[in-house]
């Protein structure tokens, strides 16, 4: 049996407009993603990989086509719906990692909870357990910049996790990691995979990353060239 | 949520602590400002009501037409004027003021200019002059029939080295005009230096010292049962008649003591008023320093914007970071504001008093420190309205990659 559909893209396309040029990013994308899968969206730079993380991410629009999450076509929705949707379903993993220096480690993970409306103590509680379990629970009060990139992107995960997301979304994770840290960050990322069932998107040019998923899809000048399965 | 939200706020302003201290500073100066003003406003006003209060309503006041200061007007009331008013129905009592500058000396030191008033010693009369002025005998007695050459002098005189190096005492002989005088008791505090400087002679002794027998003033009492302002406009038309004199032309005018308090307390508060204006300028500039400001601080946290709006945070909360922020700006240069302000306001009180300017007393009314507050924080939160508005609109993926 096959498992639900978590994300699907209808004949996606986005257009930017560079002042009188029209420069197409997505050129009719279709792809689903269901329940349980790690897969890794790969290509190099300029093929349209950003675009398409941002639109699975619910952070743009697409000009044309649809974009389906549990169902509901995201496609029309207004920024404060399409945040909602974010901090409830997404989880976001950024290359710079991309925490509030201002704000502690625990204080970052709290965050989207914040935005999600849940208790303080809750908050706290939760906050505590996801540190604990990406090995941090001796970093809770250290502002980001007492931590290292290793430290920072775990925070990260963290966070990504705060509200149970169906999805976590990492934009080139590792990309400045060196390769001890991003081994150990992309061990963490299966883990949550096999054993708490979350789907996992990865976008990356780097092959190293794309192995550990069981699908890749390459992605060049903005339509999807192949599907390699891993297994 | 709003602990964390003041928390994050605080932090951030703390991170930018010169900056966040300028916009502070720059309200923090026009809240003083305001402070200080209005509260010797609210105290003169106060002051005035008060005397008003003590006065009681039931009084008119008839003067010279001619606006300058005691002493100078040409015209004045006769004996027989003031008979002719008192004579009207719904005048209870009437008392005339003489009054002139005179000099006064004692012993050999240098001699004072004042003003000499020549009151009524009818005991009634003299009742009305008091209530009016405000004066009680605070040492000696009062002024009698029979007395000519005898005085009852101001607070002022009472107290070495404010008009004469030593103090004048009861029974002492001063001169006026070169005239000598006996003094025979002191009037307590009024509260303005001139009035406490202030020398007064019965009808008999200014006569006999100024060769005059005209009034400056004059004061009258209504009926218990007569509205008072319908008294005046009813003297102020059978004087007209009596002088041959047109309406509109008169050369007097008469007032109740309400109205004549408010001529007096409308120019102090006019003044006050512009005073004030003058310091909302600097409240309007506050409020464009903080909107820079905060401009300033949302270009520098575009990415932070962008991460926040990409782990869920919707538009609103955006909004809110930003209007509490500038809020927060607000409100401390309030808080601090109104504590300066209390302390200015203080020592000018202090300094003022140390001048006999006792009217020049701050008064603290706890509307003008709710008020102050508030108003500081709604500059500061209104400020940031455009900039936050602006924040919460950024796209979330331009934001984030925003360097």
């Amino acid at each position: 049996m096959k498992k639900n559909i978590v994300i699907k893209l209808e004949n996606v396309w986005k257009i930017y407009k560079m002042g009188e040029v029209k420069v197409p990013a997505l050129q009719g994308i279709n792809l689903i993603i269901r329940e349980d899968e790690f897969v890794a969206i790969m290509g190099p730079s300029g093929s349209g990989k950003s675009t398409m993380m941002n639109m699975i991410g619910c952070l743009d629009v697409p000009t044309r086509g649809a974009i389906y999450l549990d169902n509901q076509n995201i496609a029309h929705l207004s920024e404060s719906d399409l945040a909602q949707i974010r901090g409830k379903r997404i989880g976001f993993i950024f290359q710079q990692f991309n925490l509030i220096n201002t704000l502690t480690a625990l204080e970052n993970v709290m965050l989207p909870m914040i935005f999600q409306n849940k208790q303080r103590e809750e908050r706290i509680k939760k906050a505590s357990e996801l540190l604990e379990l990406v090995d941090l629970s001796d970093r809770l009060h250290h502002k980001p910049t007492e931590l290292s990139g290793g430290q920072q992107q775990r925070v990260a995960i963290a966070r990504a996790l705060a509200n149970d997301p169906e999805v976590i979304l990492a934009d080139e994770p590792t990309g400045n990691l060196d390769s001890k840290s991003g081994h150990k960050f992309m061990d963490f990322l299966k883990d949550f995979n096999r054993k708490q069932g979350k789907t996992i998107i990865v976008v990356t040019h780097d092959k190293m990353v794309a192995s550990h998923a069981q699908r890749i899809e390459l992605l060049r000048d903005g339509r999807i060239i192949r599907t390699i399965k891993n297994h | 949520m709003i602990t964390e939200l003041l928390k994050y706020s605080v932090s951030n302003l703390w991170k930018r602590k010169l900056r966040s201290f300028l916009s502070i500073l720059s309200i923090l100066i026009g809240i003083t400002a305001i402070f200080v003003l209005v509260s010797f406003g609210q105290g003169i006003e106060k002051f005035v009501n008060d005397f008003a209060q003590k006065q009681g309503i039931d009084k008119l006041m008839m003067m010279p037409g001619g606006f300058g200061p005691p002493g100078t007007s040409n015209i004045k009331f006769t004996e027989e004027d003031i008979n002719f008013i008192r004579k009207i129905n719904g005048v209870d009592e009437i008392t005339g003021w003489m009054g002139k500058n005179g000099k006064v000396k004692f012993k050999d030191y240098k001699e004072k200019y004042t003003l000499i008033l020549g009151l009524s010693t009818d005991r009634e009369e003299a009742r009305l002059v008091e209530e009016i002025a405000t004066i009680e005998i605070e040492k000696g007695r009062n002024l009698k029939d029979g007395d000519v050459l005898k005085a009852v002098l101001g607070h002022n005189y009472l107290i070495p080295n404010k008009l004469f190096k030593k103090a004048i005492s009861v029974g002492d002989k001063i001169e006026i005009n070169d005239m000598p005088v006996e003094v025979v008791g002191f009037y307590g505090e009024v509260g303005n230096p001139q009035d406490d400087s202030q020398a007064y002679l019965s009808y008999d002794g200014f006569k006999e010292i100024f060769k005059e027998d005209t009034f400056e003033y004059v004061a009258i009492r209504a009926a218990p049962d007569q509205n008072p302002a319908q008294l005046a406009d009813k003297i102020k038309e059978r004087f007209r008649e009596h002088r041959n004199q047109k309406k509109g032309e008169e050369d007097f005018t008469i007032q109740t003591f309400e109205q004549a308090i408010e001529t007096f307390t409308s120019v102090i508060l006019i003044i006050n008023g512009v005073l004030v204006l003058i310091a909302l300028i600097s409240i309007v500039v506050a409020a464009v320093n903080i909107a820079n400001t905060m401009y300033t601080s949302i270009l520098e946290r575009t990415q932070e914007i962008g991460i926040m709006k990409s782990i869920g945070a919707r538009n609103r909360f955006i909004l809110f970071v930003f209007i509490i922020e500038a809020g927060l700006l607000g409100i401390i240069g309030g808080i601090f504001g109104v504590l300066f302000g209390y302390i200015i306001a203080k020592f000018g009180g202090f300094t003022a008093a140390y001048f006999d300017l006792s009217m020049l007393r701050p008064y603290f009314p706890w509307w003008l420190i709710i008020g102050c507050l508030a108003f500081a924080f709604f500059t500061g939160a209104g400020s940031g309205l455009l900039p936050a508005r602006q924040a919460s609109k950024l796209n979330p993926v331009d934001a984030l990659r925003y360097e």
